[in-house]
C-alpha cells in the first residue's frame, strides 16, 4: 500500500509538472495567436477572407475609415436574424431532383417536415442525373404536380427559365434571411430570384495532409512551387496530381482555378470568356494560349499522372484514397468517393488553392452553387405554397446540418455547423478565403464550346501541339456555334 | 382489318419520321418556339460543319472495320462449330455470352482493360517485354476508334457465330460428299460449297452488323464518349450531343436524316454486293 502511495504521489507531482510546463507554453502561443487572431475593428490583410459563414462570422473589408478591417460579416439580405418555417396547406406534391444518393436523408427531413405538417406530402421523384439532363424539362413542364424540382447551374436553370417555369421567390423571407446571398447568383435573372442554390461546392484541388506531413512538403501557394512541388512528389514516387484526363466532366474542374488569376478583374475575365463564348474570340487569344501552355508545363513538370488523356475517373480517386497521389483535383464532391474506396481518408483531407500566378493572386479558390431549388410556376397555387414552404423548412439550420452531415455537402444555408462531419469541417476553411463562382460555367455553349474547349486543354497534356489545337478547336467551335 | 396495324404503324414510325422532317428544317431548342429556316441546317451541315465530316468518316471507318472483322470471325467460329456435339455447343455458349451482357457493362469492363496504366492488357504486353506495344488505347486519339471497334467485335461476333451456325447447318451434307468424291480439298469445300450456300446468311449478318455499329451509342458512352478530340464519335452520339447537351433539336434531325441516308445507302450497297457474288446479279 505504502508503495503504492508514493507511487501515486509521484505520479501525481509529475503530472502537476507537465501541466505547469504546458501551460508555460501554451500561454504565450495562445497569446500570439490571440493576437493575429481576426477581432472586430482590427485590421486585416486580404479583402474578402472571412471567419466563417455563421451570423457571428467577420469579414475582411473596407472600413468608413477606407482601410481594411474586420468587420461583421453581412451574410443575408440584411442583419435579420433568419426566419422559421412558412406552414403550407394541405395536400401532396412531388420534389424532383438527381441525386440519388440523397434520397434517405432528404427522406428523412422530408418525414420531420410531414410530422410537423400533418396532411402535407412531398413525394421525391428521383431519376439518374443523366436522364435528368435530357428529360427533366419534358416531364416537369408536363407535370403540374412537379411543384418544386431542381436544377443544375447555367444551361438548365435557364432552359427552365425560358420556359416560365420558375416561380418568382423574390418575396419570400426565408430567401433573404436564411440563405447566404452571394450563394444565390446563379439563382438569379435579372435581379430576381428564381432558384436557391442549396449546394455550395468549392472545386478546389484535394489533398492529402497526411502525405503531406510525412513527406515534409508544404501546400504550394503560388505557380513556381506548384511546379516544383510536382517534381518533389513525383520524385519521391507519388502522382503529384490525380488528374482525370479521360474524364472530361472532372478533368475539367481545374480551369476553373487557372481562369480565376488569367485577368486583372472580374469583368475582363467574364468578357473573355464570353467572347469566346459566343464565337468572337478564337482559343489563339493570348490569354487562353497562356492557360494553355501552363497545362503543357504542368505536364512537362510531372504534375498528372502517366498516360492522363486515359486516367479516369474511376483510377483517379482510388489512387488518391490509396495514398499514392498527393492531390485529387476535383472539389469537396469527390471526399464522399474518397472515403467510400477508404474509409480511413476520413479526417486526411483538406482543401488547397490551385494558384497558377507568381503574383498576389485576384482570387484564392473556386466555389460552385447548384443544386437549385425552385417551384414550378404552372402548378397550382396550393401546391406552390406547400413548395415554398418545404425550400424554407430545408433553409432551416438544423435540416440543412443534417442534409449537409448525411451528405457530405457543404450547404448555403446560414448557420449551418459542420463539426459533425470531419471532412466537411476540415474543408470549411475554404470557405473563409477569397472566392470566385466557378468562372467555368460562363461558358453557356457546353456541346459547342466547353466541351471542345476542354478536349483542347486534355489533348495538350497528351502531347498534342498547343498552337494546332487550339486553332483547329477554334475553328470547330465557331462552325458548331454557327449551326 | 388492317387498320389496327396501320394506327400503330403510323403513331409509330411514320409519326416521329415525318415530325423529324420537319424539324429538320426548324431552328429549335426545345423549349421555346421552333423556327423555320428551311434548307439552312442541311447547307450548313454539307458545306460549314468539319466535325460532322470527321465523325462521317469515323463511322465509316468504325462499319468497315466491325463488319468485316466480326462476319469473317463469325463465319470463321461457326464452320468449326457447325456439328451439335457437346464441346461445340458449350463452344457456343462461351461465344455467345457477351451478347447477354449489358453494353454499360462491357465498356466499363472494356475501360478497365485498357486502362494504360493499370490495365490488363498493358500489364500483359509489358509482362512478355511488348512494353512499346502498351499504348494508352482509349485516350491516344490514334488508337480511341480502334479500340472500341475490337470491343465492339468481341461483344457481338458471338451472336453472328450463332446466325452462321443455323444457316451452315442448313447446308445439305450431300453437297460435301460430293465434293469430297470429287477429291475437294477443305478450302475447295468451303470456296465452293460453305461460302456461296452461306451467302443468304451472310446478307443477314453484314446487314445486322452495319445496323449494330450504327446503333452502337451505348458503347462509345460508356468507354469514350466520342474523344479524345472527337476521334471515337460516331454520327449516333453526335446526334446525341446536339440535341440533349446543345439543345439544337433542328440541327440534330437533319444529322438523323443523314445517318438513315447512309444507312439505307451502305445496306443497298452490301445487298448489291452479296447478290453479285451470289451469281444473281438483278
Amino acid at each position: 500500500m505504502k508503495t503504492k502511495g508514493l507511487s501515486t504521489f509521484a505520479s501525481l507531482r509529475a503530472g502537476v509538472v507537465a501541466l505547469v510546463a504546458t501551460a508555460l507554453v501554451i500561454t504565450p502561443l495562445a497569446v500570439a495567436h490571440a493576437a493575429d487572431a481576426p477581432t472586430f475593428g482590427k485590421a486585416c490583410t486580404t479583402e474578402g477572407v472571412s471567419t466563417g459563414q455563421m451570423t457571428t462570422s467577420l469579414i475582411c473589408a473596407t472600413g468608413t475609415n477606407g482601410k481594411l478591417t474586420w468587420q461583421r460579416v453581412r451574410l443575408g439580405a440584411d442583419n435579420a436574424t433568419p426566419v422559421g418555417t412558412s406552414t403550407p396547406p394541405k395536400g401532396t406534391i412531388e420534389f424532383h431532383h438527381w441525386r440519388p444518393e440523397d434520397k434517405v436523408v432528404l427522406q428523412a427531413i422530408i418525414d420531420k417536415y410531414q410530422a410537423k405538417y400533418p396532411g402535407t406530402y412531398i413525394n421525391q421523384v428521383i431519376m439518374s442525373s443523366v436522364d435528368y439532363t435530357n428529360l427533366a424539362y419534358a416531364k416537369i413542364s408536363a407535370n403540374k404536380k412537379a411543384a418544386l424540382f431542381v436544377t443544375s447551374r447555367g444551361g438548365q436553370f435557364n432552359q427552365f427559365y425560358a420556359g416560365g417555369m420558375l416561380a418568382s421567390l423574390a418575396n419570400q423571407r426565408f430567401i433573404k434571411q436564411n440563405v447566404i446571398q452571394s450563394a444565390l447568383t446563379p439563382g438569379i435573372v435579372n435581379g430576381v430570384v428564381y432558384g436557391l442554390p442549396y449546394q455550395s461546392l468549392f472545386n478546389n484541388p484535394l489533398y492529402n495532409s497526411e502525405l503531406f506531413a510525412k513527406n515534409g512538403w508544404k501546400v504550394p501557394t503560388t505557380w513556381t512551387q506548384t511546379l516544383a512541388f510536382c517534381k518533389t512528389a513525383k520524385a519521391a514516387g507519388y502522382i503529384p496530381f490525380a488528374w482525370p484526363g479521360a474524364t472530361r466532366g472532372n478533368a475539367g474542374q481545374i480551369i476553373n482555378s487557372f481562369l480565376m488569376n488569367s485577368a486583372p478583374d472580374l469583368a475582363t475575365l467574364t468578357a473573355r470568356i464570353t467572347a469566346i463564348d459566343t464565337g468572337k474570340a478564337d482559343l489563339t487569344e493570348p490569354w487562353f494560349v497562356e492557360i494553355a501552355n501552363k497545362y503543357k508545363a504542368m505536364t512537362d513538370a510531372g504534375c498528372f499522372p502517366a498516360n492522363p488523356t486515359g486516367y479516369n475517373d474511376t483510377v483517379a480517386p482510388a489512387d488518391f484514397a490509396a495514398g499514392k497521389a498527393a492531390i485529387y483535383p476535383t472539389g469537396t464532391f469527390g471526399m464522399s468517393t474518397v472515403t467510400k474506396l477508404n474509409p480511413a481518408m476520413s479526417g486526411k483531407m483538406k482543401m488547397m488553392s490551385l494558384i497558377t500566378v507568381d503574383t498576389k493572386p485576384l482570387y484564392q479558390g473556386i466555389t460552385n452553387n447548384t443544386f437549385i431549388l425552385s417551384v414550378n410556376a404552372k402548378s397550382s397555387s396550393s401546391d406552390q405554397k406547400i413548395a415554398a414552404s418545404f425550400m424554407s423548412f430545408l433553409a432551416q439550420a438544423e435540416n440543412a446540418q443534417a442534409y449537409a452531415v448525411g451528405t457530405s455537402q457543404h450547404v448555403s444555408i446560414i448557420n449551418v455547423d459542420y463539426s459533425a462531419n470531419v471532412d466537411l469541417l476540415n474543408t470549411s476553411d475554404i470557405m473563409g478565403k477569397k472566392l470566385l463562382l466557378a468562372p467555368r460555367f460562363l461558358f453557356n455553349n457546353v456541346n459547342n464550346v466547353r466541351n471542345p474547349l476542354e478536349d483542347a486543354l486534355i489533348a495538350i497534356t497528351g502531347g498534342a501541339d498547343v498552337m494546332k489545337t487550339l486553332t483547329d478547336t477554334s475553328k470547330t467551335i465557331k462552325q458548331g456555334l454557327s449551326s | 382489318m388492317a387498320f389496327p396495324a396501320i394506327a400503330i404503324y403510323s403513331f409509330l414510325y411514320l409519326y416521329p419520321a415525318l415530325s423529324n422532317l420537319l424539324y429538320s428544317t426548324q431552328r429549335w431548342d426545345g423549349v421555346t418556339k421552333p423556327k423555320f429556316v428551311g434548307l439552312t441546317n442541311f447547307i450548313h451541315l454539307l458545306t460549314n460543319d468539319d466535325l460532322f465530316l470527321k465523325v462521317l468518316g469515323n463511322n465509316i471507318r468504325f462499319t468497315l472495320i466491325v463488319v468485316v472483322l466480326q462476319t469473317c470471325l463469325g463465319l470463321l467460329f461457326a464452320t468449326f462449330l457447325t456439328k451439335n456435339t457437346k464441346t461445340t455447343i458449350f463452344l457456343r455458349t462461351v461465344y455467345f455470352f457477351p451478347t447477354i451482357l449489358s453494353s454499360v457493362s462491357v465498356g466499363l469492363i472494356w475501360t478497365f482493360l485498357y486502362d494504360p496504366n493499370y490495365g490488363f492488357i498493358n500489364a500483359t504486353l509489358k509482362a512478355i517485354g511488348l512494353d512499346k506495344f502498351a499504348l494508352n488505347w482509349l485516350g491516344d486519339s490514334k488508337y480511341s476508334l480502334y479500340a472500341v471497334a475490337f470491343t465492339q467485335i468481341w461483344f457481338h461476333t458471338g451472336q453472328m457465330v450463332v446466325i452462321y451456325v443455323a444457316g451452315l447447318q442448313q447446308i445439305p451434307a450431300e453437297l460435301y460428299e460430293a465434293a469430297e468424291v470429287d477429291g475437294a480439298t477443305r478450302w475447295q469445300q468451303f470456296k465452293n460449297v460453305t461460302w456461296p450456300m452461306a451467302l443468304p446468311t451472310t446478307a443477314v449478318v453484314v446487314a445486322y452488323t452495319t445496323i449494330q455499329t450504327f446503333r452502337a451509342f451505348d458503347l462509345i458512352y460508356a468507354m469514350t464518349q466520342g474523344g479524345p478530340l472527337n476521334s471515337s464519335d460516331l454520327l449516333v452520339t453526335m446526334v446525341y450531343n446536339t440535341a440533349f447537351v446543345g439543345y439544337k433539336f433542328g440541327y440534330a434531325a437533319t444529322q438523323t436524316i443523314f445517318l438513315v441516308i447512309l444507312v439505307m445507302l451502305v445496306t443497298w450497297l452490301q445487298r448489291r454486293v452479296l447478290k453479285t457474288n451470289d451469281g444473281t446479279k438483278r
